[in-house]
């Protein structure tokens, strides 16, 4: 027992000084001690969801709800295929192939430790607050589970548990105010194997997009016209979408939240006012207003407070 | 009848006009044709999408109505019982006929026209005249608010709003976890939020 923990210790340790280097090549600032390690797991987190070959059952909880569905991930010749298939409800699947490994979006770029944005100084922990604590076993499997708290009031807060061994996600409640567990994604059964499992056959099967990784990639079809901008963001969030073309959307991460702007013009005049669907931890925030004499209905939708979502309607504007 | 059904979509039909126009409705299908007249608008709102608003309004508004009339009839101590259920009934309506409101794009025409004066609520610009302020206070409130007049129309608009809202989620949630899932470590997790997933 004793050897176990002091096993467990010393290679928390031997992640905390290689993570320590890591993070003193992202900033040379000096970051809060405790971060560091947390720093390194939430890197193997963002590694490891990519790079490994698994398969599983996970839940997701929400508003007293439960949705039970089959996953599977696997990487051939640098390239990953995925798959969802909902075991529950209507029984609709998601696949996603041929997605290179080495293409890291901007939300892992962030849980990788890069700074993309100039005010964070220590990385995502410049926006959380970050422990790292023992959890009780997921899936059957040993967890390292760190606390993820939010230093302003535009996030949720985390709790994730990620498998010892592999570093993957295993379980993630998502906190709203008043310590409210909003939503749980958690695996009931993971196997890691390079064998996929068999599906059961699907009507509705959707092929996930694959969004370029570069900034030559053509802008997808919009009806927005006229170029837009978002006065006011949350510290830390950054465009997951480096084209700057007009659009009817925008997305925006900071590692562990999205959210995305939709914005339609109205060709009809509309009394200024403002809708709200909330489930679990995704605000879907709806604001019909005039921008510059332009009838305009603007929505919010994201794993965000709807404080976040209103004051980012708020901010809409039209680039002259 | 054209009037009657305007009124439909106006709000200002009472319940017993609701299930007279709805039972025209259906046994009628110019009246019907007419009814997607109105939708047509929104068509034009969307820029030709209608994918995610093809559910019938009608059929709708009629089973809120069967359902609160069964709820009457079961009640063995019905005067005592209307008496309580008849809000909730009324607000039923009301709530099933503001969508209609929202689905023609005319409609929200009509409510929110410039040239209505039926609201003292301007349309603002880059303001918000209804409810949740945010706590910090970062955001501009409307000054002149409180000194104009009442918004007669208001909680007809924010039911409207409401039901818009919810459209929207539909439309939008699968586009946003398509960045979700690519920007966030729940691999494909971010689709299983979606309400209902097309192809």
């Amino acid at each position: 027992m004793f050897f176990s923990v002091a096993k467990r210790l010393f290679s928390y340790l031997l992640w905390a000084a290689f993570s320590l280097v890591a993070a003193a090549g992202v900033n040379a600032t000096v970051c809060p001690d405790g971060d560091a390690l947390a720093l390194s797991w939430l890197d193997k987190m963002s590694k490891s969801i990519r790079q490994t070959n698994y398969h599983g059952v996970v839940m997701l909880q929400r508003d007293g709800d439960m949705q039970v569905m089959q996953v599977s991930h696997r990487v051939s010749n640098g390239h990953s295929s995925e798959r969802l298939a909902e075991l529950t409800g209507g029984g609709a699947q998601v696949q996603r192939s041929g997605h290179p490994v080495d293409c890291i979006h901007p939300g892992d770029r962030l849980l990788r430790g890069e700074a993309l944005l100039p005010e964070d100084t220590c990385g995502i922990a410049t926006h959380y607050r970050l422990a790292v604590t023992s959890g009780e076993r997921v899936a059957g499997r040993e967890v390292v589970r760190i606390m993820v708290n939010p230093r302003d009031i535009y996030r949720f807060g985390y709790v994730v548990d990620l498998d010892e061994e592999t570093g993957i996600l295993l379980k993630a409640q998502t906190i709203g105010h008043g310590r409210k567990i909003l939503e749980t994604m958690q695996f009931a059964h993971i196997v890691y194997s390079d064998e996929l499992p068999e599906f059961s056959q699907s009507d509705a099967v959707h092929r996930a997009q694959h969004v370029a990784c570069d900034a030559q990639s053509a802008p997808a079809q919009h009806r927005i016209t006229r170029a837009w901008s978002i006065g006011w963001l949350p510290r830390g969030f950054t465009a997951t979408d480096p084209s700057t073309a007009p659009s009817d959307r925008r997305t925006y991460t900071d590692g562990f939240a999205v959210f995305s702007v939709f914005l339609e013009n109205l060709n009809v005049a509309v009394l200024a006012g403002e809708g709200l669907v909330k489930q679990g931890g995704t605000t879907s925030y709806t604001r019909g207003m005039r921008i510059d004499e332009q009838a305009v209905l603007v929505t919010v939708i994201g794993e965000v407070p709807v404080n976040t979502a209103r004051m980012v309607a708020d901010s809409l504007d039209w680039l002259q | 009848m054209g009037e009657s059904l305007s009124a439909l979509m106006d709000d200002e039909a009472n319940e017993l006009e609701v299930e007279r126009v709805l039972a025209q409705i259906s046994q009628d299908p110019e009246l019907r044709r007419s009814w997607t007249r109105y939708n047509v608008a929104q068509q034009a709102m969307q820029g030709g999408q209608t994918a995610c608003l093809d559910w019938d309004i009608s059929e709708r508004v009629k089973s809120s109505l069967q359902a609160a009339s069964a709820a009457e009839s079961e009640s063995a101590d019905v005067n005592f019982r209307q008496r309580m259920l008849r809000p909730f009934v009324s607000f039923a309506v009301a709530a099933s006929v503001a969508a209609t409101v929202v689905i023609g794009g005319q409609q929200l025409a009509l409510i929110g026209s410039e040239g209505s004066h039926r609201s003292g609520v301007s349309v603002a610009t880059n303001v918000s005249p209804v409810g949740m302020l945010n706590s910090l206070g970062a955001t501009t409130v409307q000054a002149s608010y409180g000194l104009q007049a009442v918004p007669v129309l208001e909680p007809a608009t924010s039911r409207a709003y409401q039901e818009l809202a919810l459209q929207r989620q539909r439309k939008y949630m699968q586009e946003h976890a398509e960045q979700a899932a690519l920007n966030t470590p729940q691999g494909l997790i971010p689709f299983a939020r979606i309400p209902q997933l097309q192809e």
